[in-house]
């Protein structure tokens, strides 16, 4: 996960610079200044968005009322340690990014604040679906900005050369790795999910709901039958020693993509751009998939995505939404963090300009990448997360390891997961049911 | 002001700088840590609470000592120091007592040679110790391949402690080493000639001599190296990227910061640093009361 948004962001930046240099500062004309009647005003927005600062810079020379300060205060994971330290001390910006798994955390630490007032103005841009990770409870506490819907990304030059078809089932995907130790020994068909993000995207289209809320409290359903068949499916696969256990974005894993020991990622939508960091050699020989289905479902989870928040210590907040509107659902604000940010868009407006897009060089040779990919992001399955996620992500990335290593159940990995999650509520003062 | 107040006024004068200092950046922060352990934020009701401050008087201590990852730390900790700090002794004390040998050659270079690493940075080094261990850029491992023998897996769940332990002894043998040959250095050249005199060997008199009068040198090492590594971070800390068998919670300072920065326990991680910090207090203060006799109280 760490990694992984670290990469992210370096592949994206890499992707970016390919498409400098073009994006319109294309005037808004909505843009209202209704109720602005204080002067000019500042706002502070902390990103970790590639080239955000150059979007923003089209606004601020459309809207010299409001005027929009980019702080690159952290990446994904400090974000929220820092946001909270400084917006505690009476400081911080008046915008966020925050992941979308994060957000509940922020909500009930008192960091963001509820938008349900102005979320008239964007809700509509947005699926259903997406809009969900931003509600939490029963108000909106975000602009979405960015989604990663699973897909399969393989090595189509190798699956040629081995003679490999692509799974649409993961019972195709269990066999295919087999076949793949046959033809080649070396190879791997890819990796086991070490790491809570891509495990829970697995469980997703199962309808495996890992926190939800019963009135007052909280459920947590983290080890139920769902995640258990994910968890029962991978093992014998990591104890045949049929998939590869390196934790991706480590070194090893680096190489292990660029030289062709590793024929398939599940990963994001960012996946695409960010592997082109890790494995250049490969370039335009891979391609994307549907993800594998486990009945024949045709909902994919979610691997990541984030949104921006604005903060309770923010004294325009109004300001802020209409900046945040125009930024994630206008066609200037959404085509600048396209070419210049290599987003992948929430907002359905940014999804549909995606398909003018050139592809990641690293599918380089796929005509429907965009197809596939936005066809992915129209049937997401539906996630609530908790506010404490960072403890089931730690609590399992730790455990599975061990497991692995010590060739002990997942099905433990999932029940110590749970255990540490709901005792983590609780002492946090939460009832849990 | 009459002249009699001068002189209470004068040492309070002079101590106020270094008073003011240790307010500022140790006895507030110390406080306040105190505080923060004391208190836990905590919602007051509904899914959706808001977590606020609330007095909890010893509960965070409770579950600090309590907490089954904190006791497992220390465990990994304890096998982690059993090899690093012995070793690092060791080390350092030959290292110091070959360098005082009479007619020693080369012995500034190899000197600074040794001290070299303790000035690279923690993480530098670990980083640097990292390449060596990964299999793709291991030299060890390219030498082994090459002759036809099996890979070594230096960051797997058994060898990672030897490992940890290798970068711990590389950063700290030069700086131990230092100050056990300063000692040497400080005692009379009279003794070794009296000892030569009476027909002892380099090893006699390094054996019955050196080692003895060293004493107060290798128990001072040994509760620097003691300390070292119940504070232990940067190293696993970086090798975690790399290594599977590294988990967040690895080594106590490890599971401190996750609470604090990671999953926003930040009580949960001040109870347990004002906890350590007193551990790493009685530990010291144990092995001064128990190496005492033998130490300082003969200089007398």
């Amino acid at each position: 996960m760490k990694n992984a948004q670290r990469f992210r962001v370096a592949a994206v930046a890499a992707a970016a610079v390919a498409t400098l240099g073009l994006s319109g500062c294309a005037g808004s004309s909505e843009s209202a200044d209704e109720g602005t009647s204080a002067g000019p005003v500042t706002l502070e927005y902390w990103s970790w968005a590639t080239n955000v600062d150059q979007v923003v810079e089209g606004w601020n020379q459309e809207h010299p009322d409001i005027q929009v300060k980019v702080v690159e205060a952290a990446g994904a994971d400090d974000m929220v340690a820092k946001l909270l330290a400084s917006v505690r001390a009476g400081e911080g910006p008046d915008m966020a990014q925050a992941e979308f798994q994060k957000l509940p955390s922020l909500v009930v630490s008192d960091v963001a604040l509820d938008l349900s007032t102005y979320a008239d103005q964007f809700s509509g841009e947005y699926s259903k679906g997406t809009m969900s990770l931003v509600t939490v409870g029963d108000g909106v506490f975000a602009v979405p900005q960015d989604v990663a819907p699973m897909v399969f990304m393989y090595r189509r030059d190798l699956f040629e050369q081995y003679g490999l078809q692509v799974p649409t089932t993961w019972d195709e995907y269990a066999a295919l790795a087999k076949q793949v130790k046959e033809v080649a020994p070396t190879a791997f068909l890819g990796g086991y999910p070490d790491d809570a993000s891509t495990f829970a995207a697995y469980t997703q289209p199962l309808g495996a709901t890992w926190w939800s809320t019963g009135g007052e409290s909280w459920n947590v359903g983290i080890d139920g039958p769902e995640s258990q068949r994910v968890a029962k499916f991978w093992q014998p696969l990591v104890e045949d020693g049929l998939v590869d256990t390196t934790h991706f974005f480590t070194p090893e894993w680096g190489t292990k993509m660029n030289d062709g020991t590793l024929l398939s990622w599940t990963v994001g939508t960012w996946g695409p751009g960010a592997a082109i960091s890790v494995a250049p050699d490969t370039a335009g020989a891979w391609a994307i998939a549907p993800m594998p289905s486990w009945d024949g479902e045709s909902q994919v989870g979610l691997m990541g995505g984030s949104s921006v928040m604005v903060t309770k210590n923010s004294d325009h907040p109004q300001e802020a939404v209409e900046f945040l509107t125009w930024l994630n659902t206008s066609s200037a604000g959404t085509a600048g963090m396209i070419e210049k940010g290599g987003l992948f868009p929430a907002s359905t407006l940014g999804q549909e300009a995606l398909a003018e897009q050139p592809v990641p060089e690293i599918v380089s040779g796929q005509d429907d990448f965009w197809e596939v990919a936005l066809t992915a992001a129209k049937d997401t399955a539906p996630v609530t997360w908790g506010p404490n996620v960072q403890v089931a992500f730690d609590t399992w990335g730790d455990a599975i390891k061990q497991a692995s290593a010590a060739r002990t159940s997942y099905l433990d990995v999932l029940t110590a997961t749970q255990d540490a999650v709901v005792a983590d509520l609780e002492k946090s003062g939460f009832s849990v049911d | 002001m009459s002249r009699q107040l001068r002189p209470r006024i004068a040492p309070w004068g002079f101590l106020a700088p270094a008073l003011a200092l240790f307010v500022t950046f140790l006895l507030i922060p110390i406080g306040y840590a105190i505080y923060l352990s004391v208190v836990q934020l905590k919602v007051d009701g509904g899914a959706f609470g808001i977590r606020r401050k609330v007095f909890v008087g010893l509960d965070n201590y409770v579950a600090t000592l309590t907490n089954p990852e904190l006791l497992a730390s220390l465990g990994r900790l304890a096998k982690f120091g059993l090899v690093s700090v012995p070793l690092t002794l060791g080390l350092a004390l030959v290292f110091a007592l070959l360098l005082d040998l009479p007619g020693i050659r080369f012995g500034r270079l190899s000197r600074t040679a040794i001290f070299l690493p303790y000035a690279v940075p923690g993480v530098v080094g670990a980083l640097l110790w990292g390449f060596m261990y990964l299999p793709s850029t291991s030299p060890v491992n390219f030498a082994l391949r090459t002759v036809g023998l099996p890979a070594v897996d230096f960051l797997g769940p058994g060898s990672i402690y030897g490992s940890l332990a290798n970068i711990a002894i590389w950063g700290g043998v030069g700086f131990n080493m230092i100050v056990i040959y300063t000692a040497l250095r400080s005692i009379p050249a009279e003794i070794y000639d009296a000892a030569h005199i009476d027909g002892a060997t380099e090893w006699q008199v390094a054996w019955r001599i050196k080692i003895p009068l060293l004493t107060p040198a290798l128990v001072l090492t040994l509760l620097f190296s003691l300390i070292a590594t119940l504070q232990a971070y940067s190293e696993p800390t970086t090798l975690r990227s790399i290594s599977s068998s590294i988990s967040y919670s690895f080594f106590p300072l490890m599971k401190i910061y996750r609470d604090a920065f990671g999953t926003d326990d930040v009580s949960g991680a001040a109870a347990a640093s004002v906890v350590m910090a007193l551990g790493t207090l009685l530990i010291s203060l144990v092995l001064l009361r128990l190496l005492q006799r033998r130490t300082f109280e003969d200089e007398r």
